[in-house]
């Protein structure tokens, strides 16, 4: 569905005025490649600046890159643009594609005109999208007095009317609370397995990437960091797991043999530890009597965060 | 064909759109309405009120100078309504909030998208206003009546509302590289609607020649009028250039939007 080799875009910009004009470039993009299959929901991760949005901005033929070859369903988004945007759909958690000051329904009647959709596709869409993400106490209402949750619901729908082949989504359910969220994660498990639509998920929300994708692409300073499945990132990088021990009595002191001690107090400790849980356990156990313990996993979060901050690689394991 | 046919009712279809969004804002809408109408009426009267005092202008008649002034405010303003999703403020309110973006992930022409973002109704009462103008002016002008007259007029206000047009499309696409220029080319627009709006021989030769050599302006109605009214064409112009004046709005629409392509362009270089 979508493969991109080598692609580079470098920004120019301008500083100071006039004569003491100078300019300065900033590689967004550097020689970044990938490949996602028909079907997929990639999840792609960066910190603000990765060159995450310039990515989309190339896929979906905003912007043109330097150098590089990509191709979306056989086309190049720059240059066949209304040919390449009638298949994909594009939701921008920041922006909307309604008509701001008209009825919900309204938008969604003249995307059916903007993307030449058949009365009875559009119309059987439009009842499936209603069901599944509750439209009906909206559909009447004006874009601008939704409330952030319906916006996006309502997003998705206009998104998905013309049975766009891949969608792209930029933060779908940022500023949602969980419920809204999850109603959000279920519509897009849902139309992906229904309807084969391809998904690249761009987010800062990792509860998105871990109910969604399998496979994460994580992109820092314009490079690509890690292309694999989400359970060899945490295997690979993923922080050690911790063990949290709650004492009977006060133990002076908690070192034990094989086990790294993050963190003492005397009624409780935390260890670090690799691996299954059993043989650290039964070596605390006997190094002094234990009421409580738990076993916290290594959450993608820190996992990530570590990746950005380079203590684990930089120039790239693929 | 069928193409065509699909691009003019999506296009009629977003400009309804656009004008049932104005309905959502009923009293600023009707404000603006009467504030644009007021400035128009406010300018012509003034002139009316001065005009008849001094027994015309530098030989002009009020008939005269009011069917030059009626047919440039009539083309001016049903240009505004109908290009102002060019004009530098709008477009740039639509680059800066990402709604030129949504234009360009929709599968439909650009320009046609952008042709219909933004449809002043508000503007009616002065197409009104002018049309009044004009009309007047034809009364009173020593116009022949007849096809050719018709004709010519009717080129007279295509031309210029091309070339406002082109103005519009020309200042638009400047807000890609930067907004610092719309002040600029404003001063072309709004100062070559105003100049064409009287006689131009009352100018100094200078600025007369800039608007006719340079920027083709009077080419638009000044020479037709000229023409029409049986007087001399100035530098000597043969007459036939008065009939093919008008061309020159075409053309500078053109350009312009020859240029809107490469703006379009260095937009999605640098996707600003």
């Amino acid at each position: 569905m979508i493969h991109v080799e080598h692609l580079r875009k470098t920004f120019t910009t301008r500083t100071g005025r006039f004569l003491s004009a100078g300019r300065r470039t900033h590689e967004a993009v550097r020689d970044v490649s990938f490949h996602i299959p028909r079907g997929e929901i990639v999840g792609y991760l960066g910190p603000n600046g990765a060159g995450k949005s310039t990515t989309v901005k190339i896929l979906t033929g905003l912007l043109v890159p330097d150098s590089g070859a990509v191709s979306v369903g056989g086309l190049t988004p720059w240059q066949d643009r209304r040919r390449h945007v009638a298949r994909l759909g594009a939701v921008f958690g920041q922006r909307t594609t309604l008509w701001w000051d008209l009825p919900v329904i309204e938008s969604l009647r003249l995307l059916r005109h903007v993307y030449r959709i058949p009365q009875g596709r559009w119309q059987a869409n439009l009842s499936t999208f209603t069901d599944l993400l509750d439209l009906g106490p909206f559909l009447h209402t004006p874009a601008r007095a939704l409330s952030l949750g319906q916006r996006m619901r309502a997003d998705l729908a206009a998104a998905l009317l013309h049975d766009p082949e891949l969608l792209f989504l930029d933060e779908p359910t940022v500023g949602l609370d969980v419920v809204a969220k999850d109603r959000i994660r279920d519509f897009i498990t849902h139309i992906n397995r229904e309807r084969e639509v391809t998904v690249l998920l761009t987010t800062h929300d990792l509860g998105d990437v871990e109910r969604l994708a399998r496979r994460v692409l994580i992109i820092d300073h314009g490079q690509l960091l890690f292309d694999g499945d989400l359970a060899r990132l945490q295997a690979a990088y993923g922080s050690q797991r911790e063990l949290h021990v709650e004492f009977s009595e006060p133990v002076p002191d908690a070192g034990v043999p094989g086990l790294t001690l993050l963190n003492h107090e005397p009624g409780r400790a935390t260890y670090a530890f690799t691996g299954a849980a059993a043989d650290p356990i039964a070596r605390v156990t006997a190094h002094a009597p234990v009421r409580d313990l738990t076993v916290r996993e290594p959450d993608i979060e820190a996992t990530i965060r570590r990746i950005y901050e380079g203590d684990l690689l930089r120039a790239g394991v693929r | 064909m069928a193409d065509v046919r699909h691009h003019l009712t999506l296009y009629l279809r977003l400009l309804g759109a656009q004008i049932r969004s104005q309905g959502a804002h009923r009293t600023s809408f009707i404000l603006d309405a009467l504030g644009s109408l007021l400035i128009t009426a406010a300018e012509f009267a003034a002139l009316a009120l001065v005009l008849p005092r001094f027994g015309g202008l530098g030989g002009w008649t009020l008939g005269e100078i009011c069917l030059l002034y009626g047919l440039a405010e009539l083309a001016f303003v049903l240009m505004d309504i109908l290009f102002g999703g060019f004009d530098a403020p709008n477009l740039s309110a639509h680059v800066r909030s990402g709604s030129f973006s949504t234009f360009l992930l929709r599968p439909a022409p650009l320009t046609l998208q952008v042709f219909a973002s933004d449809f002043a109704l508000r503007r009616i009462p002065r197409v009104l206003l002018a049309a009044a103008i004009a009309g007047y002016g034809l009364l009173h002008a020593p116009l022949a009546a007849g096809p050719e007259t018709a004709a010519l007029l009717t080129a007279a206000v295509l031309g210029m509302i091309c070339f406002f047009g082109g103005l519009f499309v020309i200042g638009g696409t400047l807000t890609f590289w930067t907004v610092d220029s719309v002040e600029a080319m404003n001063v072309l627009t709004y100062g070559g609607r105003t100049l064409i709006s009287y006689p131009m021989d009352i100018y100094s030769a200078w600025l007369r020649r800039t608007f006719t050599y340079l920027i083709p302006a009077a080419f638009l109605s000044y020479l037709p009028a000229l023409h029409l009214l049986g007087r001399p064409l100035p530098d000597g112009l043969p007459g036939w250039a008065a009939l093919i004046g008008p061309l020159a709005g075409p053309l500078v629409l053109a350009g312009a939007f020859a240029f809107w392509r490469v703006g379009v362009r260095h937009y999605q270089g640098t996707g600003t």
